[in-house]
């Protein structure tokens, strides 16, 4: 009986096998046109806007009665990446969302070359992939630097305050000093999340080069000597200040779990400034009528240097054209991104309904959030620096280096050591 | 002597019965296992690109890859913590709500129901404890220990995850222990008080070897979920402080599923799911040769 059974159990896996070995072969026919009409998946990975991403496939399906959108949103927090998922259960997605890094590393041979689209007019953000030739198509500006509370930060310093009159290390300094003398215990609450302290804060070097990716090939070829870098050091030298034991919250332990505690503290006013960008604002749960603004995160001492003037900001959600769609399915899915910029619903769309900040000249409205607001004026004035987390693979950020950067926010590691983990990181990348 | 027709017949009789569980069992564990195994053997980044055939490569870098192991060697710590104290403290709380305290079913009920909650939440619940709670406690009374956020240490954020599973689990194991003391037979018992024996000579000659039916149940179960945690490890330390907490199985996810290298997370969750199946195969093996009848 046991052997029937076996045997049984055999043939079951054998028939499932050779199922799923099919369905991997053949092309989708289902996803396709059907009676003139043309089916596109487009898919959004910002869990938190999936109701507006479908109210938004609704009203381009309006307008356009001959194309049909199936809109898929992933969980906010979802680990899986959701295109993986869709692929791999044989849907082909027309339109991906995806972070900037992706397009050059891990779906470098995804995407349709979008260059010739009416849009590039009206933007500078627009990502190329690895031949650099422009793929992605930039759904959000996103910008980080040092959030800072307003009211605490003004009754410090007794009057109007300008975040970009702190761009020195010793003026950042000095306004700790006097928010701590107007009665903050601890100015500075620093969250130290892995990807904010490797992905952000630790990347924000590769700026010191007009295009960060020189200085990435650099590191890849074991040319760039970090630990003789004075601005490499410098973002070091600036951290030490800001996780101190007499200016942060968490001095005397300066790991742990605090995102929340950090935010809530400098949302209420307990704290005045963190590191973070422009989506800490969900997080600050803010008494009303407090405000927020972002300061550069200073390098040095020299007022001029241009990273102590400007805020890091780029496109951190890109739209991406699957290249095997069907020619249907990607003039579709191009029409979509048209719509997203020229259509009146489509910038209300995005700007209004799903308070991103929009990479397009042409886009009239203005989020509302405090910090949306920043990072929109820091681009209108030019003030603004590469994302430079886009510059790098943030998955081995975040996993593999963020615990040597961890452990020297602990002092368990030196710096020179740091220096030298993420030197062999990139000599390991060939 | 059991003919074709009648061999065909039973056949049938099992399938009726069997097949459909046999069914959704190979959809949900014996297919995706197969499959699971077939990608170890190809070199895969992402669905979206063409799969690669790369041979027993992803082993070998599964084998050579010291942070898998040195997550592994944490495993182990957390299975000897959690699976000895689980069961002690599992014991001994059976033993206080069966022995007629006042409101011991409400004990039961109360220690229960912490397995009721899902270990995301929970470990969600006990992060505020310990990054809020506990240090403002700490700070209010001036006890040291606990006034710096427990997650932040290496040390002591082991423990905490060692302490949520123990508050989750031992209630569980609890109902399992009360169900083996209930079960003891009341003659034995009455027996061994006639021939003089005292409560510590009857726990440790009768009770405990009728119970060990319960314990090889019990520690079955234990180290299975301490080999495999992932929930609790998830929420409550996400692996930090400077990854000094990441267990296996959150390796293994990371490998895989933020590292993008699906084939040697694969491969180390199968050499992950060998060494369970040894260590608990052996553990019911010769468990199971204590058992003695009453």
């Amino acid at each position: 009986m046991k052997k029937t059974l076996a045997l049984f159990l055999v043939l079951l896996m054998a028939v499932a096998l050779t199922a799923c070995g099919g369905s991997g072969n053949s092309n989708n026919t289902a996803a396709d046109s059907n009676g003139g009409k043309v089916n596109i998946v487009i898919v959004n990975g910002k869990g938190e806007i999936a109701s507006q991403w479908e109210q938004a496939a609704k009203d381009f399906m309006a307008a356009n009665p001959d194309i049909t959108v199936e809109a898929v949103s992933g969980a906010v927090g979802e680990t899986v990446n959701l295109l993986d998922k869709l692929t791999a259960s044989g849907k082909t997605v027309t339109i991906a969302m995806m972070s900037p890094d992706s397009i050059v590393n891990k779906y470098k041979d995804f995407g349709i070359d979008l260059s010739n689209e009416k849009w590039n007019a009206d933007t500078v953000y627009g990502v190329k992939d690895a031949n650099g030739k422009i793929a992605g198509f930039p759904f959000s500006i996103e910008g980080f630097g040092l959030v800072y509370n307003k009211s605490v930060v003004e009754k410090a310093i007794g009057g109007a305050f300008d975040p970009y009159s702190i761009n020195t290390r010793d003026k950042l300094k000095a306004l700790l000093d006097k928010i701590q003398a107007s009665g903050v215990k601890y100015p500075v609450a620093y969250q130290t999340e892995n990807w904010s302290v490797a992905n952000h804060y630790s990347t924000q070097f590769l700026n010191q080069a007009e295009d960060p990716n020189t200085i990435v090939e650099q590191l890849k070829a074991g040319k760039f000597d970090l630990a003789s870098n004075a601005v490499w050091n410098g973002y070091y030298d600036t951290m030490d200040l800001l996780v101190s034991k007499q200016y942060n919250k968490y001095g005397e332990r300066p790991l742990g779990k605090y995102y929340d505690d950090a935010h809530l503290s400098v949302g209420k006013g307990e704290s005045a400034i963190l590191f973070n960008g422009n989506w800490a604002f969900d997080s600050l749960k803010a008494v009303s009528g407090e405000s927020f603004g972002f300061i550069p995160v200073p390098v040095d001492n020299n007022p001029d240097n241009p990273l102590n003037n400007k805020i890091a900001a780029g496109p951190t959600n890109i739209l991406v054209i699957n290249k095997s769609a069907t020619a249907a399915q990607q003039e579709a899915g191009k029409k979509f991104l048209n719509w997203l910029v020229y259509d009146q619903k489509g910038q209300d769309f995005l700007v209004n309904q799903a308070q991103v900040i929009s990479a397009f000249k042409n886009n009239p409205n203005k989020v509302t959030n405090p910090l949306g607001v920043a990072i929109a004026e820091a681009v209108q004035a030019g003030k603004t620096l590469p994302f430079s987390s886009n510059y790098v693979k943030v998955e081995d950020w975040g996993n593999i280096l963020a615990p040597d950067i961890q452990k020297y926010i602990a002092q368990k590691e030196s710096r020179a050591d740091l220096a030298k983990a993420i030197e062999t990181y990139y000599k390991n990348q060939q | 002597m059991i003919t074709e027709k009648s061999r065909l017949k039973s056949l049938g009789n099992q399938l009726f019965f069997t097949g459909p569980t046999i069914i959704f069992f190979a959809i949900a564990v014996l297919i995706p296992f197969a499959y699971g195994l077939y990608l170890t053997l190809t070199d895969m980044t992402s669905p979206v690109n063409p799969i690669k055939f790369s041979g027993f490569g992803n082993y070998k870098t599964a084998f050579t890859d010291t942070a898998f192991w040195e997550s592994m060697w944490l495993t182990v710590e957390f299975v000897l913590a959690t699976v000895i104290i689980i069961n002690i403290l599992g014991f001994i709380l059976a033993f206080l709500v069966t022995s007629g305290v006042k409101m011991q079913n409400f004990f039961r009920t109360a220690l229960f129901t912490p397995n009721l909650i899902g270990g995301l939440i929970l470990g969600y619940i006990w992060q505020f404890i310990f990054v809020q709670t506990l240090p403002s406690i700490g700070d209010k009374l001036g006890i040291e220990w606990l006034r710096l956020g427990w997650l932040g240490d290496e040390h002591l954020a082991f423990w905490a995850i060692v302490i949520v599973t123990i508050w989750q689990s031992a209630g569980y194991m609890m109902i399992i222990f009360v169900a083996g003391l209930v079960n003891v037979p009341k003659d034995v018992m009455e027996a061994a008080t006639i021939d003089g024996a005292n409560a510590w000579q009857r726990l440790r000659s009768v009770i405990l070897p009728l119970m060990v039916p319960s314990f090889v149940v019990t520690v079955f179960l234990t180290l299975k979920n301490a080999f495999m945690v992932y929930d609790v490890n998830y929420s409550l330390t996400a692996g930090g402080p400077y990854g000094s907490t990441t267990m296996v199985s959150m390796h293994v996810v990371q490998k895989a599923f933020t590292e993008n290298i699906y084939g040697v997370g694969q491969a180390e969750a199968i050499v992950l799911f060998i060494i369970v199946a040894v260590i608990t195969g052996l553990q019911v093996y010769f468990s199971k040769r204590m058992e003695v009848a009453a």
